[in-house]
């Protein structure tokens, strides 16, 4: 059992992980592995830049540890990192590979969280001078409408599910963002619950309809909701610690 | 030693209840606060509760449900929180020291009692682990209380004294019958009493019934609110409801006020 760690091609996910593991963090800590080994692995230094997940190899089953200081104190998260390729999504991918299919749904389905990433859509960014090579907002939230049939359909028992709107630097001020949603032990500014609705009601209005269908169709699922850049520690942070407060030692 | 079952529909806030008894000791060494009842944790589990608290509750998040499933498969794989309970009974008097264990029940099996027929292999597992013979009483909470609830409490309830008179224990089980989360405005003055105030108005037929078929020695009323107010002169519930899955679900407002009502009085009863 473990958290899981999913989202799109070109979402950011590889990224974050790889920035996740930086050893100058605050309240989360990246264990194993070291910061040098994800990066040997994921780092292309030929084209500065991390490498496409091949979907060929979709499980790079890595083994996570992860430590999170919570008011208690500290807290070890022992998880299973598998960053998929974004083909692994499509119709001919899974028809083609059905045992790997198959593998990746019982993994997911014993997880006991699901972190999924999504990049921004193209109306949002207001910090990057390219914004059409974003998707635009209607095709994001027609892809969102699939990852919800997923959820529905092939995950009905998950329990913990976050929403990491990434790449946040490219359509807030993330360190404004992250000096009010940041956490620090017992004298955070905002809690779970204020953060969620924060983020909720700024970031992802225009999938209200399809969350308010989720949480029905559901029972006893959480939605939290979060946005994650690499360029702010607070925001890449949150949602591990949020993990951390519910999954066990 | 008091064996105690906690019961109660889905969300009626049987993990949270038991999550703020265990915290109980931080809670009031911070306030400074002085009580005859005196609660400690005394396993892992009721610790780890105790941790869960402070990252879950204070930290304004909610707990995940309780459901029959992935880690909780059998009766067996259900926590067993165990609590010392100190009572003062006055300035010269010894404390009186009782241990008690209790377990947190999934809200569905409470729910499926209303099914006469417990075709249900774990369902019946879950009945028949909690009317065992050494277990001392049941910590039964209801939460609602809007129209039509009563209609469904009275089903489940003359259920479950259908199956205490099967299992020999209508004479010897006694149940503590609470509404939980009273901080709720409509219920909060009715907290006095709650036999009269919030079991005779709202769930005249469930009250009726569990006083016609049981001695009232083994039968008792009480309000509860894990929560609380926000302050002695500022009823207030210390609570903000947001949307979730089922609707809508319930995070502490301002944990610095947190002072919970009357956590372990029905506790205590249940297991002299």
């Amino acid at each position: 059992m473990g958290v899981i760690y999913i989202g799109d091609r070109t979402a950011g996910k590889t990224h974050l992980a790889l920035e996740l593991a930086n050893p100058q963090s605050n309240y989360v800590r990246v264990i194993h592995p070291d910061y040098q080994q994800i990066k040997s692995l994921l780092y292309d230094t030929n084209s500065q830049s991390t490498k496409p997940t091949e979907a060929d190899k979709s499980f790079h089953d890595k083994y996570l540890n992860i430590n999170v200081q919570l008011p208690t104190g500290n807290k070890e998260i022992h998880s299973d990192w598998l960053d998929t390729g974004g083909e692994i999504w499509r119709k001919y991918w899974q028809e083609g590979n059905p045992e790997k299919w198959q593998e990746f749904l019982t993994t997911i389905r014993q997880s006991e969280g699901i972190l999924l990433i999504l990049p921004p859509y193209r109306q949002l960014i207001n910090n990057y001078p390219n914004p059409e090579e974003f998707i635009t907002q209607k095709q994001w939230c027609n892809r969102f409408e699939r990852w919800i049939n997923f959820f529905k359909y092939d995950c009905p028992k998950i329990r913990h599910l976050l929403l990491c709107l990434n790449k946040a630097d490219l359509f807030c001020n993330v360190q404004q963002e992250g000096n009010l949603l940041g956490y620090i032990p017992n004298r955070s500014r905002f809690n779970w619950q204020q953060r969620n609705e924060y983020v909720y009601q700024r970031y992802f209005v225009p999938i209200h309809p399809q969350i308010r269908e989720l949480n029905q169709s559901i029972s006893g699922l959480s939605v939290r909701f979060f946005i994650t850049s690499i360029y702010n520690r607070n925001l890449l942070e949150l949602p591990w610690i949020y993990l951390g407060s519910f999954l066990s030692k | 030693m008091g064996n105690i079952v906690v019961i109660g529909p889905r969300r009626s806030g049987k993990t949270t209840y038991l999550a703020a008894l265990s915290y109980l000791p931080a809670l009031r060494s911070r306030k400074g606060k002085d009580s005859n009842f005196k609660i400690q944790p005394l396993n892992d589990e009721s610790r780890d509760l105790a941790e869960n608290a402070e990252n879950i509750i204070v930290e304004g998040a909610t707990f995940e449900p309780t459901v029959i499933g992935d880690k909780l498969q059998s009766v067996d794989d259900l926590p067993y929180y165990s609590f010392q309970l100190q009572v003062k009974k006055g300035l010269l008097k010894k404390p009186e020291n009782i241990q008690i264990n209790v377990r947190d029940y999934p809200g569905e099996v409470f729910e499926k009692i209303a099914d006469r027929n417990l075709s249900d292999e774990i369902h019946q597992e879950f009945i028949d682990e909690c009317l065992m013979s050494d277990v001392n009483g049941c910590l039964i909470l209801f939460t609602q209380w809007e129209h039509g609830t009563d209609k469904f409490y009275y089903r489940v309830m003359s259920q479950f004294l259908k199956l205490m008179d099967e299992r020999n224990r209508t004479n010897n089980l006694k149940l503590a019958v609470v509404m939980s989360k009273c901080e709720r405005g409509e219920l909060w003055p009715g907290r006095i009493d709650p036999e009269t105030d919030l079991f005779g108005i709202h769930l005249p037929r469930t009250k009726t019934i569990l006083k016609d078929s049981l001695n009232s020695k083994n039968l008792q009323f009480y309000a509860l609110s894990t929560f609380g107010v926000l302050h002695k002169n500022d009823p207030r519930p210390n609570r903000i409801d947001q949307a979730g899955s089922n609707g809508s679900e319930s995070v502490l407002r301002e944990p610095n006020s947190w002072q919970p009502y009357n956590l372990i009085e029905p506790l205590y009863w249940l297991s002299k």
